[in-house]
Formats: structure tokens, C-alpha cells, sequence
């Protein structure tokens, strides 16, 4: 593959960016001689991420496991409840006002909540996940379905088209770039509502070793957690930034 | 008798407008699109609606092929009379093919895909009609760009797979709503060339509005001469010229007497219009 001059800025330009920043951190930490329970330098906390690699895989892998479940749940739930959000008045009109409020409402605010019923394992962070997760997605794809071209309705029409005609041919290719958005907004919530609800409860998780560390100022290892998931979010953007590729193959 | 029945049969006209009317509401005011239209057109006919912009060409066709319902009044197609109380069945809607005066054409799909597309939704998917797409393709000279994405296309290109698209399924009637009316006149006129062989060759029956008295004059049996707020039919010009017809026909005096009678007749349509 040829690089193109485009892709080495764009590769080049954050990469720079990055490294002064941490080289910035680097030197500040060791200038003001910050203590380490306080500020750790970049060095120390990649060391970290390194050498108790072994304590932090399980959480790791716990974190990313609830973030791509809940996202994989929460986006075709999504993209199925804007269709019949849609397709029908009625039923548009009885859901339209809970999706908002689960968009606008914090969902740490429901997890201690729904824990009380559920208790504190993977599912609840996994139902706090889709239900952080789907409503972006809901929202953005009711817009995509709601700005189809009235011609485009027409075409289908002459055709007679039934409705899963219509949305496999037409409604859902036109839409898909707003689905995208809300996909990729929602790969973003999934990873910071899986950290809230592991805030809240259990020590599964790097959200609960991010406390836990936290609480007994080893800092260094607390912020190992952060970067690592950051490393999970970054992944899950990549992830759907490839899946965008593949699915919208035409030129727009 | 039985030559008699024949006959009857023969001259039932293949579509009928019965006093039309549409009126559109908005929020702000009441729009008399159609007022008491009045049209037969015969089977294998070709006939052009033309007018001044907003005077219902397109509402016309549009109530035609069910995108909207008419007010009031009947539409009859092969002398039965069309539900517009309910979808059309896919049975009825296959007997047309409207073309739109943009391309329309779905970015997602190639222009072949695009073409055939109708097949799927009819559910008419089999190699039979395959090949006959293949053909319409070659005849229209779409083969370089069949799979080609739209937007790789040009807009000649384009406008003429919005054609073969409406044609794919067999229709019997052909309804265009101005679709050559953004290009540019020479390739107007190849695709007005195009377009007779075509109709010529299928004996098919066409509607067709254009707001270009030229091209209404060189394709067209008739012309319905529309008028606007309210609008409504003014006149019916018969075009007795000889087929086949051809783009040096033009400049004839026969031509330019009907063109002459048909602008004037515009002119002052549009002259009142303004009083
Ligand atoms: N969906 C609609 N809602 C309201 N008014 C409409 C609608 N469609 C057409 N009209 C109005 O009806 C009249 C006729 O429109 P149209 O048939 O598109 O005219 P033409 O095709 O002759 O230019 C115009 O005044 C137009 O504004
Ligand atoms: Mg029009």
C-alpha cells in the first residue's frame, strides 16, 4: 500500500502532537518534582501498564467484553426501534419522549437503582451499556429516516414497494451515514457508560481497579487503568471507522 | 356482431382523466392545482401536456400513476376505473413506468442494478426479463456505464437509465415529467430521436410534459395546452404531421406554424396570467 501525503499528516501531525504532550508531562512531573501518589510521569505509568500487565488483563478483558456486548446489543436495537418510531404515528408518539429521557438522563444516576434489582454482575453493566448506547443511535437514525428524499419515497412507490423493500433498497442506504454517526457516538458511550457502572459497584472491571488504586493513592497504577481504557475506546472507534469503510462502499 | 364487439373493444381509450380535480391545502392558503380536467389518450398515443410552471403538469401524471390522489373525478385506465381510495395494487403499477425529471437514480446501487431494480421489487427477477434489461442497455447505449456507480456517470447517462428503469418492467404507458428538460439541447434532441424509436418499436403509450413547444410539436399526436390558477386544460392541438419524424422537420413551415400557434397560445395564457 502507497501512502499517500495526506495520510502522513494525518498519521504524522496527532502523532507529533502526542509526544509533546507526554514529553511536556514527562518534564513537568520531574521539573516540579510532583510525588507520584499526585501525578505519575508517563513513563512510569507505561511501565505500569507493562509490569502488572497480569494483574490487569482479566479487568481488561471484562471491560471490553461488557462494552462490545452492550454496543453490539445496543445498536440494532437501536436502529430497529427508529424504524418502527418511523413507520407509525402512534408508536412514534408513545416512544419519542422516553428516548430523550434516556439520552438526557445520566445513566450513573439508574445504575445504583437497577442494582438494587439485579445485583452487581456483568448483566446490569451490560443493560447499563445498551441503554446508554442505543439511544444515540435511535436518535441519529430517526434523523436519517426522517431526511430520506421525498423523490426517493416516490421512486419506490411507483414500484409498489413494500415496506422491508423500501428499507432494504432505499431508507436504510440513505440513512446509513447518520446511522454511522450515532454508531460511532454510541461506541463512545458504551465505553464510558461500562466505567461508570463499574465505578459504582463490583471490582470486575478496570472502572472498579481505577477506584479501588485510587483509594490507596497508587496512582500510577490507576491511571495504567485509564490509559488501557482509553486503548478499549480508541479500539472501538477504529473499529466502527472500519466497519463505515466496508458498509458505505460508494462514493457519496 | 362479433366484429362489432371487436370494435368496441378496440376503442376503449387506454386512459381517461373524467373532470379531475386536486386541490392541495397548505397552512397558509388552497391551492387549485387540476380544475375539471378532461383527457383521453389511445392506446399506442403519444401525447404531451405542456403549460407555464405550476399550472399541474406533474399533479396530473402524479394522480395518474398514485403518487397523489385526485380531489375529485375518475381516472380510467383500459375502461376500468382506478381506486385511488387505496394504494394501487403492484398488478396496476405495472402497467406504467414514470420517469422523473431528475435522474433519481439510488448511489448504492450501479446503473444495471439500478435499472433492474424494479424486476425485484415487482417480483419479475427472472433471466427472461434479465435479458430483456440487457437489451434495453445495449439499444439505449448504456453498456459502458451499466456497472458504473451513478456518480460516475454523466448526466446523459443518467437520464436515460431513469428511462430504461420506468421501461425494465413492460409497462404498457410511459409517464415522463420533463425528462430531458435539464440537459442540454443537442443531447435533448438525440434522446427526443431516441425516445420516438423506442415508442415507435413498442407501440407503447407515453404522456409526456415538457414546457418546450418544439419538442411537445416533434413527438407528440396531441397536445393538451394547460393554463395556471386554477389549472386547467385550455386547449387540445392536434398534430397532423407525418411519421416518422425528424429533427430537419423543424424548420418546415407546417412545423413552425403549429409552434407559432402554440407559443401564441402560451403567450397569452401566461399574458392573463399576469393581468
Ligand atoms: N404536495 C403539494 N402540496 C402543496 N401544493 C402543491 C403540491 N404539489 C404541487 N403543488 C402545487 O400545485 C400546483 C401545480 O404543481 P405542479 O403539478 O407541480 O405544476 P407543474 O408540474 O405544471 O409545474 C403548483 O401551484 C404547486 O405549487
Ligand atoms: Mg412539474
Amino acid at each position: 500500500m502507497k501512502l499517500s501525503k495526506k495520510t502522513i499528516t494525518n498519521i504524522l501531525a496527532p502523532l507529533v502532537t502526542f509526544l509533546l504532550l507526554f514529553g511536556f508531562w514527562e518534564w513537568a512531573v520531574s521539573h516540579y518534582q510532583l510525588p507520584k501518589w499526585l501525578l505519575p510521569a508517563p513513563s512510569g505509568i507505561i511501565q505500569s501498564m507493562v509490569v502488572n500487565f497480569n494483574d490487569f488483563w482479566p479487568h481488561i478483558l471484562i471491560t471490553f467484553e461488557t462494552v462490545l456486548i452492550g454496543f453490539l446489543i445496543a445498536v440494532p436495537v437501536g436502529i430497529l426501534l427508529a424504524t418502527l418510531i418511523t413507520s407509525n404515528k402512534i408508536i412514534s408518539a408513545a416512544l419519542s419522549p422516553f428516548v430523550i429521557f434516556l439520552v438526557t438522563t445520566p445513566l450513573v444516576t439508574l445504575i445504583p437503582i437497577m442494582m438494587l434489582f439485579m445485583g452487581f454482575g456483568q448483566k446490569v453493566r451490560i443493560i447499563g451499556v445498551v441503554i446508554q448506547a442505543f439511544s444515540i443511535v435511535n436518535m441519529n437514525t430517526v434523523t436519517g429516516i426522517l431526511n430520506v428524499p421525498i423523490i426517493r419515497h416516490e421512486l419506490m412507490q411507483t414500484m409498489g414497494s413494500n415496506k422491508f423493500q423500501s428499507l432494504r433498497h432505499m431508507i436504510y442506504p440513505t440513512a446509513i451515514v447518520d446511522i454511522f454517526t450515532g454508531v460511532r457516538l454510541s461506541a463512545i458511550f458504551a465505553t464510558t457508560a461500562c466505567i461508570s457502572a463499574e465505578y459504582v459497584a463490583g471490582n470486575h472491571g478496570l472502572g472498579s481497579q481505577i477506584i479501588k488504586y485510587s483509594q490507596f493513592l497508587k496512582t500510577t497504577e490507576s491511571f495504567a487503568c485509564i490509559f488501557y481504557v482509553t486503548i478499549i475506546g480508541l479500539f472501538m472507534y477504529g473499529f466502527v471507522a472500519f466497519l463505515q469503510k466496508k458498509v458505505i462502499y460508494w462514493k457519496i | 356482431m362479433e366484429e362489432l364487439v371487436q370494435k368496441e373493444v378496440q376503442t376503449i381509450p387506454k386512459i381517461v382523466f373524467e373532470n379531475i380535480n386536486k386541490v392541495f391545502h397548505t397552512r397558509k392558503q388552497t391551492i387549485v392545482a387540476v380544475k375539471d380536467y378532461d383527457m383521453q389518450v389511445d392506446q399506442g398515443d403519444f401525447v404531451s401536456i405542456i403549460g407555464p410552471s405550476g399550472c399541474g403538469k406533474s399533479t396530473l401524471i402524479r394522480m395518474l400513476n398514485g403518487i397523489i390522489q385526485p380531489t375529485s373525478g375518475r381516472m380510467l385506465l383500459d375502461g376500468i376505473p382506478l381506486d385511488t381510495s387505496k394504494p394501487y395494487s403492484q398488478e396496476t403499477l405495472r402497467k406504467m413506468g414514470f420517469i422523473f425529471q431528475q435522474p433519481n437514480m439510488l448511489p448504492w446501487y450501479t446503473i444495471r442494478q439500478n435499472i433492474t431494480l424494479p424486476l425485484k421489487i415487482f417480483g419479475l427477477d427472472t433471466p427472461e426479463y434479465q435479458e430483456y434489461a440487457d437489451e434495453l442497455i445495449s439499444v439505449t447505449g448504456l453498456q459502458k456505464f451499466a456497472d458504473s456507480y451513478p456518480i460516475e456517470a454523466s448526466g446523459g447517462a443518467l437520464q436515460r437509465a431513469g428511462v430504461v428503469r420506468a421501461m425494465v418492467h413492460k409497462p404498457e404507458i410511459l409517464l415522463m415529467d420533463e425528462p430531458f428538460g435539464a440537459l442540454d439541447e443537442m443531447l435533448r434532441e438525440q434522446l427526443n430521436m431516441e425516445l420516438l424509436s423506442i415508442w415507435k418499436r413498442l407501440n407503447i403509450t407515453i404522456i409526456f410534459i415538457t414546457h418546450n413547444v418544439e419538442e411537445a410539436v416533434l413527438l407528440s399526436n396531441s397536445i393538451y395546452v394547460m393554463a395556471t390558477e386554477p389549472g386547467r386544460l385550455v386547449e387540445k392541438v392536434d398534430i397532423d404531421l407525418p411519421r416518422p419524424r425528424s429533427l430537419e422537420m423543424i424548420t418546415q413551415p407546417r412545423f413552425v406554424s403549429y409552434t407559432q400557434r402554440l407559443v401564441d397560445l402560451i403567450g397569452s395564457v401566461e399574458l392573463r396570467q399576469i393581468k
